[in-house]
C-alpha cells in the first residue's frame, strides 16, 4: 500500500495513469519535434536540414504508427480503443485523437510517398515478380519522373508540409490539452501545458534525431554534415530555452500567487518530484545541456568537429532524458497529490514485469526503431547520389551526406 | 495535367479510403447509438433483461408475514425495508412459490453495518463501539441478547 503524508481521499491513492501514460506523450513528441525538422526543410527552405530531412520524415511516419500503442496496452478493453474513431464523445477530449491521429496520419503517409516516389518508381523498374508488383502497386501504377511530375511532386510536398506542420502541432498541443484541461488538478490544470508540451516535443524530436543522424551517419561510415548538426544544435538550444522558461514560469507563478495550490505542488516538487523534476529535469537534464549546447553555438567556430559532435550528442541524449522526466513529472506527479490539496501518497514504482511496466515502455521505444530500419529496407532513407530527390529551393543542396564537412 | 496524373490516382485512392472509412463505420456504429446520447440504447433494455429484479419491496412481505410486518411498523425500525436485512425476495419466493428458506444473518456484523460507530455518521443516529456497549463484551446471540431487531428500542 502507498504510504500517506497528510489527508488523502481513499480514491486518491491509486495511480491509475501509469507508465504507458508517461510514454503516450513521450512518444507523440517525437512524432511533431521530427516533423517540425522536415518542415524546416521541406517548408522554410533551411538547406542545412537536408541531410535529416528525408530521416526526420521517416522518424515520424515509424513514431507515429507507435503513438497509440501505449493507450491500447493502458486500456482494460484494448479492443475498445477503436470506439474512440468510431463513436468519438466529443464531451471527452480523447475524442481529438481519433481525428487529430488519422487525419494527421494520412498527412504524413501522403508526404512519404510523394518523397518517395521517384525510388518508388526506379525500383520498380530494376525489380522483377514480386518485388516489382509490389513497388507497381505503391507506384499507384504511374511511372513518370519527368521534370515537370517531379517538379509537382516537390510542391506537393511543400503543401503537404505546410498543412502537416499545424497538424502535428494539433496533434501534440492536444496531448498537452488533456492535461492542462484537467481544472480538478492544480500540477495539470494551466493553459501552458499546451505549449509546453509542443516545445518539449520540438526538444525531444530533433535531439533524437541529433542522435539518429549522428549514429547512423558513423554506422554507414558516411561524413557527419557539419552545417547540419550546428543548425540542429541551435535549433534545440532555442526551443531548450523557450520549454525549460515556460516550464519554469508554470511554477515561479504558482509560487508567487502562493495560493492553496502551491502549498502542496511545494512539498511535492521537494519530496516525492525531487529526483525526477529537480535533478533530473531541471539540472542533469536542463542546465547542463543547455551549457553543452551554449558553447555549441556560441563558440561553433572555434570547435572541433569531433568536440562539436559530441557535445551534441551528450546534450540530445540528456535532453531525451529531460523530456522524459518532464512526461513523468507531469503525469504521475499529478496523481501523487489528493484532491484533497493536504496530502500525497508514496512515490509510483511501475514493476519490470507487467502490461504496463518498465519491458513494455522499452519495447515501445525501441519499436519505432525496429519499423524505421524496415522502412529503410522498403525505401532508402538516405537519398542515393543522383537521386531523383526534389529540390525544395531552386538551388541544390548537397547530397545527403556525400559532401566533406564544411 | 499530364504529368500530375500521379497526383490524381493518390487522390484517387484516398477518396477511395475515406469512402470505405465512411461505409465501414456505418457497419461498425450500432443502430440504437445516438437515440438518447452518446451510447448505444438498447444496452439498457438487454441489461434490464438480463438482470431481473430480486427485490419485491416491504409490501410484498407484508402478504405473507403481516404479524412481523405490523411489530415492524410500530417500532423505531419502520422505515427499514425488510430486504435491507433479509436480502431480496427473489432468493426467497418466485413466481408466488416459496423456493428456498429465507436465510437470517443474526451476527452483530449486520446491526453493525448500520449502527457501528463512524466519525462520518450523523452525531444523533444511534451509533455503538460494541466492544464498550456491553459491560464484558456481547453475549452469545450478539444484539439480539437485548434487541428485538423488528423493533429494537428497548
Amino acid at each position: 500500500m502507498p504510504e500517506i503524508t497528510g489527508y488523502a481521499f481513499p480514491n486518491d491513492i491509486h495511480v491509475h495513469w501509469s507508465l504507458m501514460i508517461v510514454m503516450y506523450p513521450y512518444i507523440t513528441g517525437f512524432v511533431a519535434g521530427s516533423f517540425i525538422v522536415t518542415a524546416l526543410y521541406h517548408l522554410f527552405g533551411k538547406n542545412e536540414f537536408q541531410p535529416v530531412a528525408r530521416l526526420s520524415l521517416a522518424a515520424s511516419f515509424c513514431f507515429l504508427l507507435v503513438a497509440g500503442l501505449p493507450l491500447q496496452l493502458h486500456l482494460g478493453h484494448p479492443e475498445r480503443g477503436l470506439f474512440v474513431m468510431i463513436t468519438p464523445n466529443f464531451t471527452s477530449a480523447m475524442a481529438g485523437f481519433g481525428i487529430l491521429y488519422s487525419f494527421y496520419l494520412m498527412i504524413v503517409m501522403l508526404e512519404v510517398w510523394f518523397v518517395w516516389r521517384g525510388e518508388i518508381i526506379q525500383t520498380a523498374r530494376r525489380s522483377r515478380g514480386l518485388k516489382r508488383a509490389f513497388y507497381a502497386a505503391l507506384a499507384l501504377g504511374t511511372y513518370d519522373t519527368s521534370p515537370q511530375a517531379l517538379e509537382i511532386d516537390h510542391r506537393a510536398v511543400k503543401v503537404l508540409s505546410a498543412i502537416g506542420l499545424p497538424s502535428a502541432c494539433m496533434l501534440h498541443g492536444y496531448v498537452g490539452f488533456i492535461f492542462g484541461g484537467i481544472k480538478a488538478n492544480p500540477w495539470w490544470s494551466t493553459p501552458l501545458m499546451p505549449v509546453i508540451f509542443l516545445c518539449s516535443a520540438a526538444v525531444s524530436g530533433i535531439a533524437l534525431l541529433i542522435l539518429v543522424y549522428q549514429v547512423t551517419a558513423k554506422l554507414g561510415r558516411r561524413v557527419i554534415q557539419a552545417d547540419t548538426v550546428s543548425a540542429m544544435a541551435r535549433w534545440l538550444w532555442f526551443f531548450l530555452i523557450i520549454t525549460v522558461t515556460l516550464e519554469l514560469l508554470e511554477i515561479i507563478m504558482l509560487a508567487y500567487e502562493n495560493s492553496e495550490e502551491w502549498h502542496i505542488i511545494s512539498p511535492l516538487l521537494t519530496t516525492r518530484l525531487q529526483f525526477s523534476f529537480i535533478s533530473m529535469q531541471m539540472i542533469i537534464g536542463s542546465l547542463i545541456p543547455f551549457i553543452l549546447l551554449f558553447i555549441v553555438t556560441v563558440m561553433n567556430r572555434y570547435l572541433h568537429e569531433k568536440v562539436r559532435n559530441t557535445l551534441t550528442v551528450m546534450a540530445s541524449l540528456l535532453l531525451l532524458l529531460q523530456v522524459f522526466s518532464m512526461r513523468w513529472n507531469v503525469v504521475i506527479g499529478g496523481q501523487l497529490l489528493s484532491k484533497s490539496f493536504r496530502g500525497l501518497r508514496s512515490a509510483y514504482e511501475p514493476h519490470l514485469f507487467e502490461r504496463e511496466g518498465i519491458l513494455v515502455a522499452i519495447v515501445l521505444f525501441v519499436l519505432p526503431f525496429v519499423i524505421l530500419y524496415v522502412f529503410d529496407r522498403l525505401l532508402p532513407i538516405e537519398a542515393p547520389p543522383g537521386a531523383h530527390a526534389p529540390d525544395p529551393h531552386g538551388d541544390a543542396p548537397p547530397a545527403a551526406g556525400v559532401s566533406p564537412a564544411a | 495535367m499530364e504529368h500530375a496524373r500521379h497526383v490524381f490516382r493518390v487522390l484517387l485512392v484516398l477518396l477511395l479510403v475515406i469512402v470505405v472509412v465512411i461505409v465501414g463505420r456505418s457497419f461498425l456504429v450500432p443502430k440504437s447509438f445516438g437515440m438518447y446520447g452518446n451510447y448505444r440504447y438498447d444496452n439498457v433494455p438487454e441489461q434490464m433483461a438480463a438482470r431481473p429484479p430480486l427485490h419485491g419491496g416491504a409490501r410484498s412481505c407484508a402478504d405473507c408475514h403481516d404479524e412481523r410486518s405490523a411489530v415492524l411498523a410500530k417500532g423505531s425500525h419502520a422505515r427499514v425495508s425488510c430486504e435491507v436485512c433479509h436480502g431480496p425476495l427473489g432468493r426467497h419466493v418466485k413466481d408466488g412459490d416459496v423456493v428456498a428458506k429465507m436465510a437470517i444473518d443474526r451476527s452483530p456484523r449486520l446491526c453493525g453495518n448500520c449502527h457501528r460507530k463512524i466519525d462520518g455518521r450523523p452525531p444523533k443516529f444511534p451509533q455503538v463501539v460494541f466492544e464498550k456497549h456491553v459491560e464484558g463484551g456481547l453475549g452469545p446471540k450478539g444484539c439480539l441478547d437485548c434487541h428485538d431487531a423488528h423493533s429494537p428500542k428497548l
